[in-house]
């Protein structure tokens, strides 16, 4: 039995050994992400995959178990390096875990892109770590996008508590959304307060539940943040499960699929509409531009879309296609 | 563990315990949750009513339809780790028979039970007959599991269910919500089945000393097989139901759930090496963490400060129930 388990592993060291010599002479660029099993990252890597083909070059994508393996993703990070790639596109777990494969990266003179914005500047400078150029959404940005939408749709003038449903605790991702939105509410629509801010753990079923338990609370609730497409179904199923449906504004971000058709039947209100799409076309072109001799700028923002039945049924904003 | 700690089954019981019942429900996770009901009645004014006690059992049905699958499990000093992610595949499952495959609903329910029902026979397949450990293999479920929801949805959520499913899980007939009218049912059925049935007792007695089930003809190995199926059977049934409440079968649904699930057992009382497990224990134990989860959102704690809450109020229960334990024995 234990030695079937050694040659086993045996074999599967091996296959990773093997050289990537025998592969087609274009280029392969390294692509690492988080994680696949979230509808966000799906489509990041469908953009990817449309801009290797566009940009001619092969793609050798990998993705870690889930979005806490940081180490499994390190683990990975190294191997892709075995393989020599023209470069390093990578989402990092959190801001430190690929630092040491990024600088075997620099040191292999690999240019390291890091995707969709999960470094902090700072450590990675203290690192000595160099970054070709960071790519994605201004979530700060995202967040603000939605408090327009609801000081616009409420009226600037309008007064009542309102909840926000935060991300995991501690995710950078959820906390900027979340923090956007505060700010800008509070500049938009001073009237519109800020009741609860409490942490759903992007789960639709704590979502849900976190609803449940403000409506007690606040039974005259006007409107909900969610920081995510998922929490914000579970949020406003329990709006409409509670006989509130159409009363309170409810909004998330991402423009996931379920949030979109959510939205056509007239239960969510809006979604934030990130483009991962797009910026996965755009993180292979701009690698190929660096490649080539050409320069970037160091922080590219992909542009976000707001997600509402009105722009749905009205088709024509170029960057619903997208829209995945 | 000592040997009459198998009391469930017939033995006198030690400490204080709520003979009643029937199972080994241990009087001090009560206590806690009384204890918190009435501390959260006095801190939020909204806590104490009728529609809070409501959300309450809404909020907690799924964890603890969850609970009282790994109850049975772990009756038998097994352990079933994949019930988060046989969850999810359950509620995917169900979600594209309507929504891709567009059977009429009773076949979404029908087919998402048996999704549960076919993982916790494997399950139980391959730790009554091939002898894997359960922990292997359930943590080997876990991933097969969640691995199968994302393959067969793309990784994307199955939106928009048909109006009677959608009704499962956010209907409230006389204001009651469904979920929560399930979650007592089924409190009450597998309460029975556990301490009421030969099947529960028997597994009670695998808990407490195999060899001995063995010697007296149990036969160890078809009862461990019902025991995961029926484990599975209920998480499928749990992935249903959050499904229905947030109208879509969503590939990551229940991440983790399973340690939430076990945990509730724990906090009722089971004993995660066996022969100790009561369904009434782990609905209070789902319970208490259900009442503190709600009592921290009725008074917006920050998240930082909700995980510590958590975390001291569960090491707290079991504490209590060890110190009162020690002190019966003395």
């Amino acid at each position: 039995m234990q030695r079937r388990i050694l040659l086993l592993a045996a074999a599967v060291s091996a296959g990773l050994a093997v050289p990537p010599a025998a592969r087609a002479a274009a280029p392969t660029y390294a692509v690492l992400l988080k994680t696949l099993s979230n509808p966000f990252w799906g489509a990041m890597a469908q953009g990817i995959a449309a801009g290797g083909k566009a940009s001619g070059v092969a793609i050798f994508q990998q993705a870690a178990a889930s979005d806490q393996a940081a180490e499994q993703e390190l683990n990975i990070c190294n191997t892709m390096l075995e393989r020599k790639p023209a470069a390093l596109i990578a989402s990092a777990i959190n801001s430190s875990n690929l630092l040491p494969c990024m600088k075997q990266a620099n040191a292999q003179h690999i240019p390291v892109v890091d995707l969709d914005a999960n470094l902090d500047p700072a450590i990675t400078a203290k690192a000595g770590v160099k970054v070709a150029f960071t790519i994605g959404s201004d979530n700060i940005a995202a967040g603000a996008k939605a408090a327009d939408f609801m000081a616009a749709r409420l009226g600037k003038t309008a007064t009542g508590p309102v909840l926000v449903i935060e991300g995991l605790a501690g995710n950078i991702t959820g906390e900027q959304r979340a923090q956007g939105f505060r700010t800008e509410l509070a500049k938009v629509a001073p009237g519109l307060k800020v009741v609860a801010s409490l942490p759903g753990d992007w789960d639709a079923n704590k979502a849900a539940n976190i609803t449940n338990d403000t409506l007690t609370r606040s039974p005259g609730l006007v409107a909900i943040f969610a920081a995510n497409d998922t929490m914000a179904l579970g949020a406003v199923e329990s709006v409409f499960a509670a006989g509130k449906g159409g009363k309170i504004v409810v909004v998330g971000v991402d423009g996931t699929s379920a949030g979109v058709k959510s939205i056509k039947a007239g239960r969510l209100s809006a979604s934030v509409a990130q483009l991962p799409y797009l910026e996965g076309i755009e993180a292979v072109a701009n690698v190929k531009k660096i490649l080539a001799g050409g320069t970037v700028p160091s922080v590219i923002h992909v542009p976000t879309v707001l997600l509402t039945q009105a722009v749905l049924k009205a088709g024509t904003d170029p960057l619903l296609q997208y829209v995945k | 563990m000592v040997p009459s700690e198998a009391g469930a089954v017939a033995a006198p019981r030690r400490g204080l315990s709520w003979r009643d019942l029937g199972g080994a429900i241990r009087l001090e996770s009560l206590v806690v949750l009384v204890l918190l009901c009435l501390a959260l009645s006095l801190l939020s004014p909204y806590f104490l009513s009728v529609a809070n006690a409501l959300n309450i059992l809404l909020a907690t049905s799924v964890i603890g339809i969850l609970g009282f699958a790994s109850t049975f499990v772990i009756a038998s000093a097994g352990i079933d780790l994949s019930l988060g992610s046989v969850l999810g595949f359950g509620g995917v499952v169900g979600a594209l028979a309507v929504n891709v495959l567009g059977l009429p609903w009773p076949f979404g329910i029908v087919l998402g039970l048996a999704a549960g029902a076919f993982c916790g026979l494997i399950n139980g397949l391959l730790v009554a007959l091939a002898g894997i450990p359960a922990f292997i293999v359930t943590l080997g479920m876990l991933g097969v599991a969640r691995g199968a929801a994302l393959v067969l949805t793309g990784g994307q959520p199955i939106y928009g269910l048909p109006a009677p499913l959608v009704w499962l899980g956010q209907g409230r007939p006389f204001g009651v919500p469904v979920p929560a009218i399930l979650f007592l049912a089924l409190a009450a059925v597998t309460h029975f089945l556990l301490s009421r049935t030969r099947f529960g007792k028997y597994a009670l007695v695998i808990g407490d000393n195999e060899n001995a089930a063995r010697a007296t003809g149990i036969h160890v190995a078809r009862l461990r097989i019902g025991l995961y199926t029926l484990s599975g059977l209920l998480a499928g049934l749990a992935g249903l139901l959050f499904a229905a409440r947030v109208n879509s079968g969503d590939p990551t649904a229940g991440i983790s759930y399973e340690l939430t699930a076990i945990t509730a057992a724990i906090l009722g009382g089971s004993n995660l090496f066996g022969g100790r497990a009561s369904v009434v224990g782990t609905l209070i134990g789902a319970l208490i963490m259900g009442v503190l989860q709600n009592g921290l959102n009725l008074l917006a704690v920050s998240s930082f400060y909700q995980q510590m809450a958590i975390g001291s109020v569960l090491v707290l229960a079991v504490w209590l129930d060890q110190w009162n334990r020690s002190r019966g024995r003395a």
